[in-house]
């Protein structure tokens, strides 16, 4: 099937893989699948509308070498729609990582997705993120995250004091 | 849905509820809400 060809499954594998290229090309340094699916990976599914991947830029400037990124996506088939890339019509989002994000990029969990090697934030991670962030659709993730998980609650307290963060009340 | 199904459901392979949440959003896409009709202006 052609790159840009949309599909019902979510091509979930065809971004890991572009990641990884990304990596192999010297384009970026790490990466992490982050957001609604890196939670999905721990919790029971729920409908999200784009993919999350956080990345550690090679090109330390301040564009983080977002443009050498999409100009090489692109040349694979991918399509541009404002902030987002499409691969078969499926939103992803290159975010460059710095200070927590970047932490959970460097300790993400290593798995292999229908026989791509990825890496996936760490549960704790996901949770010291939303906090961060504090909307309520992330006050929900935490409930659901602390609920599903079984994550580690003294490795997020350590990630929580790390960064002065601390859980909303729920 | 009770707690303990969702956990279920949490424990299964990251595949399967990837293939899940396609389907959810092609459910999502097919059924989307659409704007009420509009009713006839009161005589």
């Amino acid at each position: 099937m052609a790159i840009n060809e949309p599909s019902a499954n979510l091509p979930l594998a065809d971004v890991l893989r572009a990641a990884n290229r990304l990596v192999a090309a010297k384009l970026i340094e790490d990466w992490a699948l982050g957001g609604a699916l890196a939670a999905i990976y721990y919790v029971e599914p729920f409908t999200t509308y784009d993919a999350d991947i956080f990345f550690i830029p090679a090109d330390k400037g301040l564009t983080a070498g977002i443009p050498a990124i999409y100009t090489h996506l692109q040349s694979q088939g991918w399509q541009v729609e404002r902030e987002h890339l499409l691969v078969r019509g499926f939103p992803v989002q290159f975010l460059a990582a710095h200070g927590l994000t970047e932490e959970a990029v460097r300790e993400a969990e290593h798995i292999d997705y229908e026989g791509v090697p990825a890496k996936v934030f760490r549960a704790e991670h996901i949770v010291a993120i939303a906090a961060s962030v504090g909307r309520a659709k992330d006050k929900a993730r935490i409930e659901q995250m602390l609920q599903q998980s079984g994550l580690d609650k003294t490795q997020l307290e350590k990630i929580l004091q790390r960064h002065k963060l601390k859980l909303p009340t729920i | 849905m009770k707690l303990e199904m969702r956990q279920k459901l949490a424990r299964e392979p990251f595949a399967e509820k990837i293939r899940k949440v396609g389907q959810l959003i092609w459910l999502a896409k097919t059924f989307r809400r659409r704007p009420a009709k509009p009713q006839p202006a009161a005589k």
